[in-house]
């Protein structure tokens, strides 16, 4: 679908391996996009808010993982928008008001949303949440900040540089030199804006395996799509056609015949 | 003056338009939704008020053609050999030297397109209720989505082929759209066992 890699596509790099749980990316994110606090309850984890939400558009996702040698070992693990570059959410908005920001992010017009919803089921990543309004709301990489080259509110506020912002080809090479094996988003969705750098297993972390956007939009993107506009055009082309090569009924004409 | 017969009611023709009107407003801003095109939506103010004229144009065209079954329905169920046979001739619409068999009221090619308009026409307004009520429901807005658009791309190729057989390629068949009326002697060329039927033949 759409493939619009540009050479000076910007990423946004996530470490877990360096993350320690702090969430200062939260409160940042809060703070920079103006979001209320949301009132939670303890459901036996240190991961608040639980998910998502249109006031939180990023959160640190913990995943107590015990191991031999680490009978208390926490993954820590920032969710978010994934700004692929084969977005869904973009691909099914029907009034354009999600759209790809010159360094690559996915941003969205809050004024041209009108709420359908259909960005929810098109997501691989389940990220698209609606305000009290009914718009939209999502990360979408500080955009007021990235485009006067400025970073991320999260990543400038992370003090371990669990999170990065940069130029993505760079990011990627600099976190392979490093020693980080795996590098998740790298190719999936065309290759996602937000990529994570792991030496373990991803799906260690909760990462979804192989996502992928569900096949009636890709269908509908793909064939519907395009009959919609080609039938339509078809059809007025062939009875231009017909009217002249053939030409319509006469009545005269079956007279003499009958 | 010749003696004129009427084929369709003042009843059957506004509802007709009042089902054409809202089937192109559908389409218009249909279409606008699909390639994101800002000159239409900038007509209706906006995508906002275009889903607003989108969705309620919606409500308009379902009750305009639930409407409309009791002006084609029964016809359109029925079929004899001779409806056969106009599909084996292609209705004359191919060649104007083949003996097309007499017809009455309306010809086979006109049934089967009312009930592809009725069923298409039913599943792209549940499936647009459900877009617009229930979106909530992500398995069922997936599904709907589909439908929405299987049933505009059977909409967007079906009626613009009426509206060609119905005008252009038939002439005298658009008045049926406007007085409902054509001359007796045209009724029998065209319509032999309708006529039969109603005792004028």
């Amino acid at each position: 679908m759409a493939n619009e890699t540009t050479n000076n596509r910007k990423a946004l790099l996530v470490t877990p391996e360096a993350c320690i749980g702090c969430r200062a990316c939260q409160v940042a994110c809060k703070s920079w996009n103006q979001l209320p606090g949301i009132k939670t309850t303890n459901q036996g984890t240190y991961q608040n808010p639980p998910d998502l939400a249109s006031a939180a558009l990023n959160i640190i996702r913990y995943s107590e993982v015990p191991s031999q040698e680490n009978p208390v070992r926490w993954l820590f693990v920032s969710r978010r928008c994934m700004h692929c570059e084969d977005a869904g959410c973009m691909t099914v908005c029907p009034s354009g008001a999600l759209y790809r920001t010159p360094e690559g992010a996915v941003a969205y017009d809050r004024d041209k949303c009108i709420g359908c919803k259909l960005c929810v089921t098109a997501c691989p990543f389940d990220v698209p949440r609606y305000d009290a309004d009914g718009k939209v709301t999502k990360c979408h990489l500080c955009v007021d900040r990235i485009g006067a080259a400025m970073q991320p509110a999260c990543v400038k506020t992370c003090p371990t540089g669990a999170l990065k912002f940069g130029d993505r080809n760079d990011l990627i090479s600099t976190a392979k030199k490093d020693g980080f094996t795996t590098i998740y988003g790298e190719k999936d969705l065309s290759g996602l804006g937000t990529i994570y750098a792991f030496k373990d297993e991803p799906q260690l972390y909760g990462m979804k395996q192989n996502p992928s956007i569900p096949s009636s939009v890709v269908f509908w993107h793909t064939y519907l799509k395009p009959l919609s506009l080609f039938g339509l055009g078809g059809v007025v082309a062939a009875a231009a056609i017909h009217y002249l090569a053939i030409g319509p009924h006469k009545e005269k004409e079956e007279e003499k015949e009958v | 003056m010749a003696e004129m017969v009427r084929k369709s009611s003042v009843d059957e023709i506004v509802n007709h338009w009042i089902l054409a009107g809202s089937c192109f407003l559908l389409m218009i801003t249909g279409y606008a939704f699909l390639f994101h095109i800002d000159a239409i939506s900038n007509v209706f103010g906006g995508y906002n008020s275009m889903k607003n004229v989108h969705n309620w144009g919606g409500v308009v065209f379902i009750i305009s053609l639930l409407y409309s079954i009791r002006h084609y329905l029964i016809d359109a169920l029925h079929y004899d050999a001779d409806d056969v046979q106009w599909f084996k001739v292609a209705g004359g619409y191919l060649s104007h030297k083949v003996t097309v068999p007499p017809m009455g009221k309306y010809n086979p090619g006109q049934k089967l397109y009312y009930l592809a308009i009725l069923g298409a026409g039913i599943a792209i307004a549940l499936s647009g209720l459900a877009i617009w009520l229930l979106k909530d429901n992500a398995a069922l807005l997936l599904i709907s989505h589909l439908v929405h658009n299987v049933s505009f791309s059977i909409f967007v190729i079906a009626v613009p082929v009426h509206i060609y057989l119905g005008t252009f390629a038939n002439p005298g068949t658009f008045q049926l759209m406007v007085s409902g009326t054509l001359s007796l002697e045209s009724a029998k060329k065209r319509y032999p066992k309708w006529m039969k039927a109603a005792g004028k033949m």
